[in-house]
């Protein structure tokens, strides 16, 4: 039976690849100008100002229909397959998006226009200051427009490269996914504010760390810390004011609607084609292969601390039910677990990572582990505490009049046995654990999820990326769960 | 205060109540080095409540459990200890159900720093030998026949050299065809000197192996005596029946 699995699901991830490819029905554009916009379906990017306005759009009789992405490249690619009928963002990047995507077009009739500055800590005017200098100097120098030029216009190959190397470092908060301004390369993060960023950075005498997280977490990694200063093509708004401090604006933006362009079909690709455009150029595999790496330790260490939790706790209540006593570290458990079971895991692991860690700067992959070890050790605890009612009392009672002391028994009879009970549904727990990081991405961390999604972000491609991240992850739940088979197999030749 | 030279327990006017059920009411009892004294009665008499006491795994409302002349619940003196000097069989015989015969019958000795490994290998193959099991040193307790698991049960409270015994309803839970290997056994601890309690409804094994016989019922011990004394010439009306229908 269990030989027969992998079978089937190659069946069903060829039977996805071959939906993937077949791009039939896609429905033709009907937008033409803005006006058009009224009860269609568009795309805007969550936290986004095109999400402001294209919600205050038309009023009661021409509502637009918003759909909010996390990513804009998920926008375009909704756009593209005919999910939605246009998509409003800023032009720089639209023009960016359509350079690799030929079947879309930009309309001439401008949305909104705009202008982008950095966001700093609501009390932190020192710092604003400061960055208000640097900003000023960058125009003065020449500087901003020879990046302008480059990244804008495409008519030189300048590029900013930072000078001061320090351990004092500035932090950067942004969300990599908004070309040109900020994106993923083969030679990391780049973009026009990521240059900016450099060069505030040298002028303050410091080396430069980059934060990569959601568009709309970057406000609040700011105001609590975590970074000293977001850019990522914030507009100025009123709303945005009251949460947090603007510099002077360095760029200026205009909304534009993006739709699909009647005239030209998309030209089909081959799968050697997509093979290569998603993984060999510019070296992608790499995100993924990165990605797995932190999937990977996130999920092995995360499972040891829960297991050592776990173990704990379990003995606790053991403890408790079968000889009275320790009421107080009984009923704090009992709370640990009514916490840990009664709230989302995505939810510990913000709280943790912006609250419990706010003042420090911590490693991510170790907040990752800690949130996630926590929270196994909580289902591995209940999981073992099942195993040790599973065990009958005369065998503890018969440990007892032996003269045993309650280690003893616990060590050498109960453990084992309510472990060995525990396997299968401790490698659930397991299996549960290493799907679950893929949440990892919420605070910045490129696990195998998130690995895929760069890669998304940089070919507007979704099958191959999300396809290549589900079969690793399968596979990798695969092999735990035949480890543990074996594992099964060998304690089970010593009962029933 | 001072215990007979040759008294190994004594029971002064041990009282015991589950909520509102009063399970044992005011019971005296002397047990004397070398006793084999079989406890009989209906069931839910209290036996099992009574015998458990003497291994401390129920505790008393009121009265005093004496062994070698001192209480058992005197402070400074370790549960564990009276229960190493105490051993006790159980009817669902209690194996550890995750280790080999041998390592059960060494667990205790072992972890109890009361012999060394190579010592108490050597004592367990010497009891699998008494209670005819040699062979079956790796077999698991699932691999055991109730008969076997009983006698490695035996084997497994023999090992600490207990100096008394309590066996509670030893072949209850036994097929028919597999009591006599067991009581054999006890017969043979018997005659070994083995000061030993032990709960049964094997009447025809009380009269041949016991010294002395306590009829329980209802809480207290309605008659004792000698098993020609309780099964040839009973008393009490209660006795008569239950042996009546024992029988
Ligand atoms: N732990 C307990 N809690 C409540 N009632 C108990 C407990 N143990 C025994 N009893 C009750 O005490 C009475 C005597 O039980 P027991 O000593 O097992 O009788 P016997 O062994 O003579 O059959 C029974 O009515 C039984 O239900
Ligand atoms: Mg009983």
């Amino acid at each position: 039976m269990f030989k027969k699995i992998p079978i089937w699901a190659i069946l069903f991830f060829s039977f996805a690849f071959i939906l993937g490819c077949n791009d039939n029905a896609i429905p033709a554009n009907k937008v033409f100008a803005v006006k058009d916009l009224a009860h269609k379906k568009v795309g805007v990017q969550i936290g986004n100002t095109a999400d402001i306005y294209a919600s205050d759009f038309g009023g009661d009789t021409a509502k637009i229909q918003v759909e909010r992405y996390s990513k804009l490249t998920d926008a375009i690619q909704a756009l593209s397959q005919g999910k939605i009928d246009a998509v409003l963002c800023d032009d720089q990047p639209a023009k960016a998006f359509l350079r690799q995507n030929q079947s879309l077009k930009i309309l001439d009739e401008v949305f909104v226009e705009e202008t982008y500055a950095g966001v700093i800590a609501k009390n932190n005017t020192a710092l604003l200051d400061t960055v208000n200098m640097a900003l000023k100097n960058l125009k003065i120098s020449g500087t901003y427009d020879s990046i302008f030029n480059t990244y804008i216009n495409r008519s030189s190959d300048f590029h900013y490269t930072q000078k001061v190397k320090s351990e004092n470092k500035l932090i950067l908060s942004t969300n990599a996914q908004f070309p040109p301004y900020e994106f993923h390369s083969a030679n990391g993060i780049e973009g026009i504010d990521i240059e900016i960023a450099r060069y505030i950075a040298d002028y303050m005498n410091r080396s430069l760390e980059i934060q990569d997280i959601e568009f709309d977490a970057i406000i609040n990694s700011v105001n609590s810390g975590k970074a000293d200063i977001g850019l990522a093509g914030f507009t100025i708004t009123e709303e945005r004011k009251k949460s947090i401090l603007f510099t002077t604006p360095y760029a200026e933006s205009k909304i534009v609607v993006i739709v699909r362009d009647n005239n030209k079909i998309s030209k089909t690709e081959s799968i050697g084609e997509l093979l290569h455009k998603n993984f060999i150029k510019e070296a992608r595999w790499k995100f993924i292969v990165e990605g797995l790496g932190n999937t990977l330790i996130i999920s092995f260490f995360a499972a040891f601390l829960g297991i050592c939790i776990g173990i704990g706790v379990s003995f606790v209540r053991f403890a408790h039910e079968t000889m009275g006593g320790m009421k107080f570290l009984n009923t704090i458990c009992k709370i640990y677990l009514a916490i840990i079971r009664g709230t989302p895991v995505l939810v510990q692991l913000l709280i943790i990572y912006y609250i419990v860690f706010s003042s420090v700067n911590v490693n991510k992959i170790l907040v990752a582990v800690i949130a996630f070890g926590i929270n196994s050790g909580a289902y591995v605890s209940e999981i073992l505490r099942s195993g040790f009612k599973a065990i009958d009392p005369g065998q503890i009672e018969a440990g007892r009049s032996l003269g045993l002391r309650f280690r003893h028994i616990l060590s050498h009879i109960a453990f084992p046995q309510a472990f060995k009970t525990s396997l299968p549904s401790m490698t659930n727990e397991f299996i549960t654990l290493i799907k679950e990081t893929s949440i990892c991405g919420y605070i910045g961390i490129t696990d195998l999820t998130r690995g895929g999604d760069i890669i998304r972000s940089l070919t507007y491609e979704a099958m191959l990326p999300l396809l290549a991240v589900a079969v690793i992850y399968f596979i990798l739940v695969a092999g735990l769960s035949s480890c543990v088979a074996r594992l099964e197999k060998r304690l089970k030749k010593n009962e029933r | 205060m001072n215990a007979k030279p040759n008294t190994i327990i004594q029971v002064q006017n041990l009282s015991k109540s589950f909520g509102n059920l009063q399970v044992l009411k005011n019971i005296s009892l002397d047990v004397y080095q070398g006793d084999v004294i079989a406890i009989i009665g209906p069931s839910g008499c209290g036996k099992s409540t009574f015998i458990r006491h003497l291994n401390m795994l129920e505790k008393q409302d009121e009265g005093k459990i004496l062994f070698n002349g001192k209480d058992i619940y005197e402070k400074g003196l370790h549960s564990r200890f009276v229960r190493e000097r105490i051993g006790m069989v159980f009817q669902q015989f209690n194996l550890f159900k995750n280790l080999t015969v041998l390592k059960n019958i060494m667990l205790a000795p072992v972890t109890l720093h009361k012999m060394t490994k190579s010592e108490a290998e050597a004592k367990a193959k010497e009891l699998l030998n008494k209670v005819g099991l040699s062979g079956y040193e790796n077999h698991y307790p699932s691999q055991l026949s109730g008969g076997q698991q009983q006698r490695i049960a035996i084997a497994r409270a023999m090992a600490m050299n207990p100096d008394v015994l309590l066996f509670d309803e030893p072949t209850s839970a036994l097929d028919p065809e597999m009591v006599g290997e067991v009581l054999k056994i006890i017969k043979d601890l018997a005659n070994s000197g083995m000061t030993m309690l032990i709960v049964t409804h094997e009447m025809n094994f009380a009269k041949s192996v016991a010294n002395k016989v306590l009829f329980f019922s209802e809480g207290i011990i309605k008659e004792q005596g000698t098993p020609q004394e309780i099964f040839e010439n009973p008393k009490d009306e209660r006795l008569k029946e239950f042996l009546s229908v024992i029988h």
